[in-house]
């Protein structure tokens, strides 16, 4: 039983597991917010979708005996189409790619064989090889190889020198699509000497349109979702309810390394200054760090403070990732915080609430109680202590992320409520 | 998108997920090769399908049903979306008034909402006859 928005969305995620002919029925939608006499009504009236008594329906769904189609075995294709379309007019063919779904509703590069071939001189493996497997959604993961993500960095405007990156993406299976009625942002921090390689831009706009590798790349990271993970669908494998204006190129930064007074992201993962790497975040959104307390204060501003400020608007079902511009490491390495853990130490400390707003917000019911009630720390102490204790947004100080981008035309900063996901070799895919 | 191309993109005909007794049907459209629908003084071009490769579905039969539900156990499970809870037990005082002979039992599945929960499925064969989930906002 769901609620009729998700009846498509139910019937069409049972077939994909086996099911297509799955006893479904639905209430009215939402169930959220209604009370309990509000919700009798919905168990009395009628099933919205197929306008019968929902109790019958349930009942009869029970009861009424299965036919041959229901108790059939076996193995079903799933069909994506040919390999290869045309010959057609670039037109044509342009209007195909959009009509069925293989694009982000903006023009492409078509790929034709030659420039996909051209795609494949970025890499040193071999066009049949497989890569990984992805799913954006509840149901058997995709499989793709080389020649595949190929094809969708060519449709996105990548070059063939851009390509290791988009490899070291997609073997990682996570899609920049979420399947959730929540409308995900996704993140990519690239790391090492391939960004100056590539001409990436992590001074002045570096999070905007302002560079091809860093646009081409994060909207490859979307058609990659949509096309080798069978995401984005609406109402099938995306139920985002507003959307999300990030996912048509995604949050992309190079971390600016030059001129950052802290350690790389990627030193601080394990990785060494020269390797080229990726690291991927899935969350919420990111915003300005303008609308802090005290952001306007003229002399001694104190950017912890603000940061931990901008917090405070953040769900803690995501972590933290800022992005600071290097006047502002500037100014905070001048107020003592010459590592970065020194800074997400005294974030994660100094940034708290009430027990009674953290149980009060959004997600902790659907995320954080199911995990209080198996015990597990620190969410069953979180939910167990009294109203008024100051308990902390996030488990660690580790949940709280610090890179550098931007041009130094102003001691900004930007926080992402994103969660780090993984990081991923860019040279094992040269 | 309109519901019909959206199924075409899973490679499903809209029927078989209406619930109709059909095979599944590829419904691609498309400009196949050598099908061309182009203009014939305009430049032709071939272009490289974008997509993965799925795995075959594996078809799950259906449980057995019930002759009735007069005098079976049957579990109400909450996956732990906002308010299903309080939704189950609106249906577990249906039951009670419209089949007192019914026993039913609610249980909130562990976990958040995408996490599996084994012991409670074994319950569930153990004790009960039938389950019935509710999922979603």
């Amino acid at each position: 039983m769901a609620t009729k928005s998700f009846a498509d969305l139910a019937k069409s995620n049972a077939s994909k597991r086996g099911m297509p002919h799955i006893r479904a029925c639905f209430t009215p939608h939402p169930v959220w917010g209604k009370t309990a006499e509000q919700l009798m009504a919905y168990v009395e009236g009628d099933d919205p979708v197929s306008g019968k008594p929902l109790m019958k329906e349930i009942i009869d769904g029970l009861t009424v005996p299965l036919t041959a189609e229901d108790t059939k075995t076996g193995m079903m294709d799933v069909n994506v189409g040919p390999p290869i379309y045309g010959p057609d007019t670039l037109d044509n063919l342009q209007k195909h790619f959009l009509d069925n779904g293989m694009t982000d509703f903006l023009p492409i590069i078509l790929p034709t064989p030659e420039k996909v071939d051209a795609m494949l001189k970025g890499t040193s493996h071999q066009p049949d090889e497989v890569v990984g497997k992805m799913a954006a959604g509840a149901y058997a993961a995709w499989t793709f190889n080389v020649r595949q993500v190929a094809v969708n960095a060519v449709m996105a405007g990548c070059e063939p020198e851009y390509f290791p990156i988009l490899l070291a993406v997609a073997s990682s299976g996570m899609a920049a699509l979420g399947s959730s009625t929540s409308s995900f942002a996704y993140s990519m921090v690239i790391n090492g000497p391939i960004r100056d390689r590539l001409n990436m831009n992590y001074t002045i706009g570096a999070m905007g349109p302002f560079a091809q590798p860093n646009a081409a790349i994060g909207r490859a990271w979307t058609l990659i979702g949509k096309n080798l993970g069978n995401g984005g669908i609406p109402g099938d494998t995306y139920m985002g309810s507003q959307g999300n204006n990030t996912n048509y190129n995604n949050i992309v930064i190079a971390e600016n390394e030059k001129d950052s007074l802290w350690k790389p992201y990627h030193v601080q993962k394990g990785f060494k200054p020269e390797d080229n790497v990726v690291s991927l975040f899935a969350g919420e959104d990111i915003r300005q760090g303008h609308g802090a307390r005290r952001a306007g204060v003229l002399e001694n501003p104190m950017f912890d403070d603000q940061i931990s400020d901008i917090f405070r608007t953040l769900t803690s079902q995501f972590d933290a990732l800022v992005i600071c511009d290097p006047l502002t490491i500037k100014r905070l390495v001048e107020q003592g915080y010459d590592t970065k853990e020194k800074l997400t130490e005294w974030l994660w400390k100094n940034t708290t609430r009430t027990a009674r707003d953290y149980r009060d917000s959004a997600f902790v019911y659907t995320f954080h109680y199911p995990r209080a009630l198996r015990g597990e720390e620190p969410y069953k102490t979180w939910y167990n202590c009294p109203e008024d204790t100051q308990i902390p947004y996030w488990p660690k100080s580790d949940n709280i992320v610090l890179v550098c981008a931007g041009g130094q035309t102003n001691p900004f900063f930007q926080v992402g409520n994103l969660t780090y996901r993984t990081s991923v070799s860019i040279d094992k895919w040269m | 998108m309109k519901r019909r191309n959206l199924l075409s993109l899973l490679g499903l005909a809209p029927a078989l997920l209406a619930g109709a007794r059909t095979q599944a049907q590829p419904t691609d459209k498309t400009p196949k090769s050598g099908k061309s629908g182009a203009a014939p003084s305009g430049a032709q071009f071939t272009a490289l399908n974008p997509k993965g490769s799925p795995p075959p579905v594996k078809l799950i039969p259906m449980a057995p049903r019930l002759d009735t539900v007069h005098g079976k156990t049957i579990y109400l499970v909450d996956t732990g979306f906002m308010s299903g809870g309080v939704l189950l037990q609106q249906m577990q005082i249906w039951f009670q008034k419209n089949y007192p002979d019914v026993t039913t039992i609610f249980r909130k599945k562990a976990g958040a909402y995408m996490e599996d929960d084994p012991p409670l499925w074994k319950e569930i064969k153990a004790n009960g006859n039938a389950a019935i989930m509710a999922i979603g906002h």
